[in-house]
């Protein structure tokens, strides 16, 4: 029998533009299955069918049949559904009710009723899965943390078919291969489990099937390994060697606490000018702080940084406009710095110039959308308006954190060629954080390597390599 | 203070938080009202809650002089000034059974007594929600900083860099959150749920109230 089964399945959310056309999709029990395809291509409507989200929570024209274990779930509610499907959705931030782990993975359990002793042993097994302790508070949980417990929440309600939407986004390439191994640990004994997710390099080894969805229809891929090898390369530098320059910023002995917690202790290194510089670590080793130290969001508890951007920062730690005119920062959540009411808006505030803004549209291909509201963008157009919209004030600086989270492949790239030529462009120095293997060699003439808080090494690609050839 | 959850029975610490609070206020006036603030916080120490009676200790001493300072200037009057700082007792002194509890030990209690879920949930989320909103408020507040923004006293600024981004922002959260509860079984149909760690009067809880409501009563008698 098989686990899940659409049948000729097309659905509109108004009625007109049809998200899914006529779709036939099965998923079988014992496998990983892994459904790939661009941004905005309907993956995360299929989901919500297969986990009835679609049409009990969010509303639309569903036609066509829907099984799971041979028994259609059309005309089932959410609450029995559940019981048959598990699903861990994305952003596991703004998932967590409770503020313990073990509160938080019995809340499921309680809402089937399960008995109290059964709660504590499915508590204790799958903390010990996911290597979670039951007493944590999860407000102090890291990134890939989070995805562990709302993955173990799911996991502790005992349903045979799983579905998980983008769970290595926020993780790491040593927790997404454990992810991916407990992963198909569970496939081994007799789970269904569907992933949804753009890093194919990382789940295809361990799945079993791979589906694409685009532009609403959905096919079944048989050669993986050739996708494989077309999807997964890594982007290649196109820019000339790096001739070093002085130093932009000098981090000496810098260290960071918060809450009690040492996050960066004696960190020392320095940015040069004009260079791509790539800083490398896993999940809660300290990268994204390290970023927010060299923009100033935060203040050093140790040691200090020296800029020679321009002598009149030295006068106040404080960070002004002029200061982020210089020092742009992209954030790994484009929705935080979008606010204007159009896009050109959007690129034209804070710009050098109106002709530049119209230069930065064209070259970012947003010129299109410039009447649109920011807001009402692709995740994907977001991005790029938001990387506009700071490179419209051309700053010397160019500071990201994780920009490539959640891009499908062809994202990925044009992400990283825009990035690059950019910087071929204007000189601007930049400082990427990032765990993606496929792009930060092109983003990299100087890697660091963060590790316990700490640099580790320092190098340039031949870093990036080894990095993430030690953990593939 | 989370050294001294689980104490008390939630109804209980909730029940005796009122008692402090309005005893502490009606007896404000009378001269024997210190001893019984003093007794309150004994007792609170006796049953466990002393990480809280220490913790507001010094908040209570300094802003209930502070304040019965400020009343005996304007007044003049001794006895004004010393019913101020028994009020301000009080009110600290409320805050301490409630800190003995934590949100989803009084929503199992309150589910427990069969009260609707929707409530009992709707009540964990809004606690959840706070340091998740100020958590959202400061990453806006950043952002608006990097993008050079500039006042958020400025309506303009406010209403776009500001407000716009955080409603956004909370729909999303607001969306995902709910479909995180009903994914993973939450409903209200009454369909049938258990309780995890379910909480229970016991006769330590008894002895806490009954020695609560005694210090109430004497007072009324010396009264």
């Amino acid at each position: 029998m098989r686990a899940v089964e659409l049948k000729d399945v097309s659905f509109s959310y108004d009625g007109e533009k049809q998200v899914l056309n006529h779709v036939s999709f099965t998923a079988e029990h014992g496998e990983v299955t892994l459904l790939i395809g661009p941004s905005g291509c309907g993956k995360s409507t299929l989901l919500s069918i297969l986990s009835g989200i679609i049409p009990n929570i969010t509303a639309g024209n569903l036609t066509g049949q829907v099984s799971v274990d041979g028994e259609s779930i059309l005309n089932l509610g959410t609450d029995e559904i559940c019981r048959k499907v598990g699903i861990v959705l994305q952003n596991p931030e703004a998932q967590i009710v409770h503020k313990r782990v073990e509160d938080e993975i019995a809340f499921g359990l309680e809402n089937i009723g399960l008995a109290e002793e059964k709660i504590a042993s499915q508590i204790d097994t799958v903390c010990k899965m996911m290597e979670l302790d039951k007493n944590w508070q999860t407000r102090t949980l890291s990134g890939g943390q989070k995805q562990r417990l709302v993955t173990a929440s799911t996991l502790a309600m005992g349903q045979k078919v799983l579905v998980l939407d983008e769970p290595l986004a926020n993780l790491d390439q040593t927790g997404g291969r454990e992810l991916m191994e407990l992963l198909r640990n569970l496939a081994g004994h007799g789970y269904a489990v569907i992933v949804v997710e753009h890093r194919v390099d990382m789940v295809l080894p361990y799945a079993d099937s791979l589906w694409t969805v685009e532009e609403g229809t959905v096919r079944k891929i048989d050669d993986k390994q050739e996708y494989l090898n077309t999807n997964t390369q890594k982007i290649k530098d196109t820019l000339p060697e790096y001739r070093p320059q002085e130093n932009l910023f000098s981090l000496e002995n810098i260290s960071y606490s918060a809450g009690g917690r040492e996050i960066l202790r004696d960190v020392t290194f320095s940015v040069p000018k004009g260079a791509r510089t790539v800083i490398l670590g896993e999940n809660g080793c300290g990268k994204t702080t390290l970023l927010r130290l060299i923009a100033r969001l935060n203040r050093p508890t140790g040691g200090k940084i020296v800029q020679t951007l321009d002598a009149c920062f030295d006068r106040r730690f404080n960070p002004d406009k002029r200061w982020f005119q210089s020092v742009g920062v992209v954030y790994q959540n484009p929705n935080y710095q979008l606010f204007m009411p159009t896009v050109y808006q959007e690129v034209r505030f804070g710009a050098v110039s109106d002709e530049y803004a119209e230069e930065i549209l064209e070259r970012f291909s947003i010129s299109h959308i410039r009447n649109r509201h920011p807001q009402s963008l692709s995740e994907g157009q977001k991005r790029r308006a938001s990387i506009a919209a700071i490179a419209a004030t051309q700053p010397k600086v160019l500071l990201l954190d994780e920009p490539t989270v959640g891009r499908d492949y062809q994202g990925l790239k044009e992400l990283v060629e825009l990035l690059n030529e950019l910087h071929r462009q204007t000189g601007c120095t930049m400082v990427t954080v990032t765990h993606d293997v496929r792009c930060a060699e092109a983003l990299c003439d100087k890697a660091v390597l963060i590790e316990g808080g700490t640099v580790q090494k320092q190098g340039g690609k031949e870093l990036v390599r080894e990095y993430f050839g030690e953990r593939s | 203070m989370s050294g001294d959850k689980n104490i008390l029975y939630p109804l209980t610490g909730i029940l005796s938080a009122v008692v402090i609070l309005l005893s502490g206020l009606i007896f404000a006036k009378n001269i024997w009202c210190p001893v019984l603030l003093v007794w309150f916080f004994i007792w609170l120490m006796l049953f466990g809650c002393y990480r809280a009676c220490l913790k507001v200790l010094l908040p209570m001493l300094v802003l209930g002089g502070i304040f019965a300072g400020i009343t005996y200037l304007a007044s003049g009057d001794g006895m004004s000034a010393m019913s101020m700082m028994n009020r301000m007792a009080a009110v600290f002194l409320a805050v301490v059974p409630g800190t003995s509890i934590t949100p989803v030990q009084m929503a199992r209690c309150l589910s427990s007594l069969r009260m609707p879920r929707a409530v009992t949930l709707g009540m964990l989320i809004a606690l959840s929600f706070v340091p998740l909103l100020t958590l959202e408020i400061r990453r806006v507040r950043e952002a608006m900083v990097t993008r050079g923004a500039g006042s958020i006293f400025s309506p303009q600024i406010l209403y776009r860099a500001f407000l716009i981004p955080l409603i956004t922002r909370l729909v999303n959260i607001s969306d995902t959150l709910s479909l995180s509860v009903e994914t993973r079984g939450f409903t209200l149909s009454g369909s049938d749920y258990s309780i995890y760690h379910l909480q229970s009067f016991r006769p330590k809880d008894a002895v806490y109230i009954i020695g609560i409501v005694l210090g109430v009563v004497g007072m009324a008698v010396i009264v």
